[in-house]
């Protein structure tokens, strides 16, 4: 009985960190012309502060681009007629829970990795359609073509 | 011979745009990580700063690593560079042992840490209290909670919205520098506060 109170009481301070991991993973920063964040098949505008959620996708149009962070403050920025999804994002150290999976369709990007990619740099992963990019606390530039 | 001069004159012709480039990059602080590159037909490390790799295909592995001029990765990638945000920043500040009460130190660091978030446009917010090993679990959940508190209530009285705000606490799980069960660790007792 004793061990379930104490249970009960851990829990109270762990369950809404992991309520915390299903919702919000991000927020837009910058945006230049036509940004969009489709979330749930819904395309709306994308402006700083807008939250981004897992398995969102992000796009700019024509002359356009837009830049966000994660919260385990992984940068990324999208140059025009980019398209990118984040596919997969756990971030609860506490629990050995990490995971960062994104894909690019196309168009071009910065990435800067965050504190997953530090944490534990096996669980980053960068998708482009033909390649899969394996990231070790660092900066780098994709460009993917149609 | 005739046949390779004119598919070379087609690929100038179409600007021969591999299907996706890679190039790796300094951070901030100038270092330099690793990158892999892997398709079904190999995988290609980058270790050197401004080095990249072209991908053609997924059958065929990446071309080696070779220096991209910058001019081309201006051209290439100047759009995206030029919209990146102010970086994230992490401030560790530190609690007098088992209370929530900063040390006069990391009191003096709030005006640096409230200007860092004033100059974001938009802003959010994380915060995480730890202690170190004295004392019960159940007392030090509680204890670094408490100190993740008095963070979230000091920026929410300098005007920021509550929502751009995430408070956790680990207790003493998650030591800066790991000790034995009731060691005193100054440095353990601190709040993380990651500014984005």
């Amino acid at each position: 009985m004793r061990k379930l109170v104490v249970g009960l009481f851990l829990l109270m301070f762990v369950v809404p960190l992991w309520a915390e991991d299903t919702a919000i993973v991000g927020e837009v920063k910058k945006v230049k012309g036509d940004a969009k964040i489709t979330h749930t098949g819904q395309p709306i505008n994308a402006q700083p502060g807008s939250k981004i959620y897992t398995e969102d996708i992000l796009k700019t149009g024509k002359d356009s681009a837009m830049s966000f962070t994660l919260k385990d403050s992984t940068v990324l920025s999208l140059g025009p007629n980019s398209e990118l999804a984040v596919k997969d994002f756990k971030f609860v150290p506490s629990d050995k829970k990490l995971s960062l999976i994104t894909k690019m369709m196309k168009g071009s990007a910065s990435y800067i990795s965050g504190t997953i990619g530090k944490l534990s740099p096996e669980s980053v992963k960068f998708e482009t359609p033909d390649a899969t990019i394996g990231i070790r606390g660092t900066k780098f530039l994709v460009k993917v073509n149609e | 011979m005739k046949k390779y001069i004119c598919i070379l004159f087609l690929l100038v012709l179409v600007g021969c745009a591999p299907k996706a480039v890679v190039v790796l990059m300094p951070d901030a602080e100038g270092k330099v990580g690793v990158i892999e590159v892997a398709t079904k037909g190999g995988t290609k490390t980058i270790k050197d700063a401004g080095y990249g790799v072209h991908i053609e295909s997924t059958e065929s592995a990446p071309s080696e690593p070779a220096k991209m001029e910058e001019k081309k990765i201006n051209k290439l990638f100047g759009a995206a560079i030029a919209i990146q945000p102010i970086l994230p920043k992490q401030y560790n500040l530190y609690f007098i042992s088992g209370e929530a009460q900063l040390t006069s130190e990391s009191k003096s660091m709030l005006p640096q840490i409230i200007a860092e978030i004033k100059v974001r446009p938009t802003v959010d917010i994380s915060i995480i209290g730890h202690t170190d090993r004295v004392g019960t679990n159940e007392y030090n959940y509680k204890l670094s909670y408490e100190r993740a508190k008095l963070m979230y209530d000091i920026l929410v009285s300098e005007g920021l919205p509550a929502g751009s705000i995430d408070v956790t606490s680990h207790g003493e799980e998650n030591p800066l520098i790991p000790t034995a069960d009731d060691v005193p660790e100054p440095k353990n007792r601190r709040v993380e506060v990651t500014v984005r």
